[in-house]
């Protein structure tokens, strides 16, 4: 393996392991919460790891009457900045990229208020693909915005998706049917928030069926998240 | 909201014309031999080809759908098929004797009595089959038993059963969660649909909650046999799209779909076409062929009269 791979490969061990950790969480299951406490904060990949789970890192921070680990607020506000500095969006991130930035800051600003001061203040990330994208693309990528599928977070873009809701229901049929069920999951997030979600898509059955056929634990996040948050998919 | 663009009417034309002239040309492929004849089990398999052929040359036969070219050739078919392969309907009523309480030759005949071929002998020979407490007892897949009653339907025969019920039994009748579709469901939903609307001659014969859930999840099907390539499946899946109240006749599925076509203007099944011995070629791809043929001109026709020219 070259350097790069096994770089790759550590990383996405680091982040399956944190993933697994915050599925846990949002389940209501193991020690409380904090992202200091399923990651190390001397580890060099945190900061990849906190980026690339986005809003998802905090997201336990959201279920109702979260007691915050003691004292964890102060570590874990000081991991997302450091995350937030060392992979900032440039000229060239991607849409995807720059939307789930954005969501992480807006995250730490929600979930971790005491700790306002000194988060970066990014652009609006680019939104005119929200109306423009055919279904297959669009769905490719708003499954991938779905840390952002978190109460009170991306108002505004939870909108916007409200308006292609049947196209998204068609993406999620074609990615399960593709045995995508990382695509399946987040669509699958999304589809719970939103309100008109067509009762013949049958997203309940659909969510479960997704998380018996898949290990991922990032799947197992959205999943959870789709039951806690939204009440989909019991 | 939905971003498609329609394929162009000239694209969505030349595939069915293309599929004609590879039909008309292999028109004796279709022929029943003595063996055939012989053997009663053979003889349905044999004639299941026949029966395919009649309905989708009815369909290109129809008045407005095919151009002057293409309608005559089409009318020409039918005639080789009903004077050479079916022997004037003999060979129906051979079947329907051997076999009195089949509805094989009933679901092929009511195709050339809708047109004005007529064989007295096997309607008088239907008759009593047809008042059997059997004949409605027979067990049978939900959505053939659309297709006997559509047969029925279409002769001005009382139909067998309950249009409606039959509908309720089939899985598209039900509206299943969408993602659950397999190929077999598939073809499942679109014989549904040519039974509904008798072979796309009446798409409003789709009642509104079928034709909302197929406008919102054909798509996705569509879309991912595709990118499997299953042409025989896609192209049975645009004659549905063609069906709709507002069909897309997206053109980044009749783009592959058209460039799927062999040179010949057969169809192959999935993927590439199949290389050996002709008739063995024949049996492989008539079937995606003959469906090219129906899902050209039913888009076609389609795409004119949405005025997308």
């Amino acid at each position: 393996m070259t350097d790069q791979a096994q770089g790759a490969a550590a990383l996405s061990a680091v982040i399956a392991d944190a993933a697994s950790e915050i599925a846990l969480a949002l389940r209501g299951e193991g020690d409380p919460y904090a992202l200091s406490r399923i990651l190390r904060q001397e580890d060099a990949l945190a900061p990849a790891a906190v980026r690339v789970l986005g809003a998802d890192a905090l997201a336990p921070y959201a279920l109702d009457g979260h007691p915050g680990a003691d004292g964890a607020g102060n570590a874990d506000a000081a991991m997302v900045r450091e995350a937030l500095t060392a992979f900032p969006p440039t000229g060239d991130t991607s849409a995807v990229s720059a939307w789930s930035y954005h969501g992480l800051v807006e995250a730490s600003r929600a979930f971790l208020p005491a700790h306002t001061t000194r988060w970066p203040s990014p652009p609006e990330p680019g939104d005119d693909w929200l109306d423009t994208e055919p279904w297959p693309r669009l769905s490719h990528r708003v499954s991938q915005l779905a840390s952002l599928a978190l109460p009170g977070l991306a108002l505004d873009l939870t909108d916007r998706l409200a308006g292609r809701t049947e196209d998204l229901a068609r993406g999620f049929v074609r990615a399960v049917r593709r045995r995508d069920w990382h695509q399946s999951a987040g669509l699958g997030r999304w589809l719970a928030r939103l309100p008109q979600t067509p009762p013949t898509l049958g997203l309940d059955s659909g969510l479960r069926f997704v998380r018996q056929m898949s290990d991922d634990p990032r799947v197992a996040i959205h999943v959870t998240a789709a039951q806690r948050f939204f009440g989909r998919g019991r | 909201m939905t971003v498609t663009t329609p394929a162009p009417p000239a694209l969505l034309h030349t595939v069915g014309d293309r599929a004609l002239s590879w039909l008309d040309a292999h028109r004796d492929h279709f022929r029943l031999t003595e063996a055939d004849l012989a053997r009663g089990d053979t003889l349905v398999e044999r004639l299941k080809p026949i029966g395919e052929l009649a309905i989708n040359m009815r369909m290109l036969f129809r008045e407005g759908v095919a151009g002057g070219r293409q309608r005559a050739r089409a009318g020409s078919l039918l005639d080789f098929a009903w004077r050479e392969l079916l022997d004037g309907g003999g060979v129906l009523a051979m079947h329907q004797h051997n076999e009195p309480f089949s509805p094989v030759s009933l679901e092929i005949y009511a195709v050339f009595h809708e047109l004005g071929y007529r064989h007295p002998g096997l309607e008088a020979a239907l008759e009593t089959p047809r008042r059997t407490a059997t004949w409605q007892a027979l067990e049978m897949a939900p959505t053939r038993r659309l297709g006997v009653l559509n047969a029925e339907r279409r002769m001005g025969l009382t139909p067998s059963g309950d249009f409606a019920e039959a509908l309720a039994a089939t899985w598209l009748g039900r509206r299943p969660e969408p993602w659950t579709v397999h190929l077999h469901i598939a073809y499942d939903i679109t014989h549904t649909v040519f039974h509904l609307t008798n072979w796309g001659e009446n798409p409003e014969g789709i009642p509104a909650p079928l034709a909302e859930y197929l406008e919102l999840y054909l798509p996705a099907w569509a879309a991912d046999w595709a990118e499997l390539e299953h042409w025989d499946l896609l192209g049975e899946l645009l004659i549905v799209d063609a069906c709709l109240p507002r069909p897309g006749l997206d053109g980044q599925l009749w783009e592959p779909y058209a460039a799927a076509q062999a040179e010949s203007g057969a169809m192959p099944v999935h993927g590439r076409m199949p290389q050996g011995d002709p008739s063995d070629v024949f049996d492989i791809v008539h079937h995606p062929t003959l469906v090219a043929a129906f899902a050209s001109a039913m888009a076609t026709s389609r795409s004119l009269s949405a005025g997308g020219v």
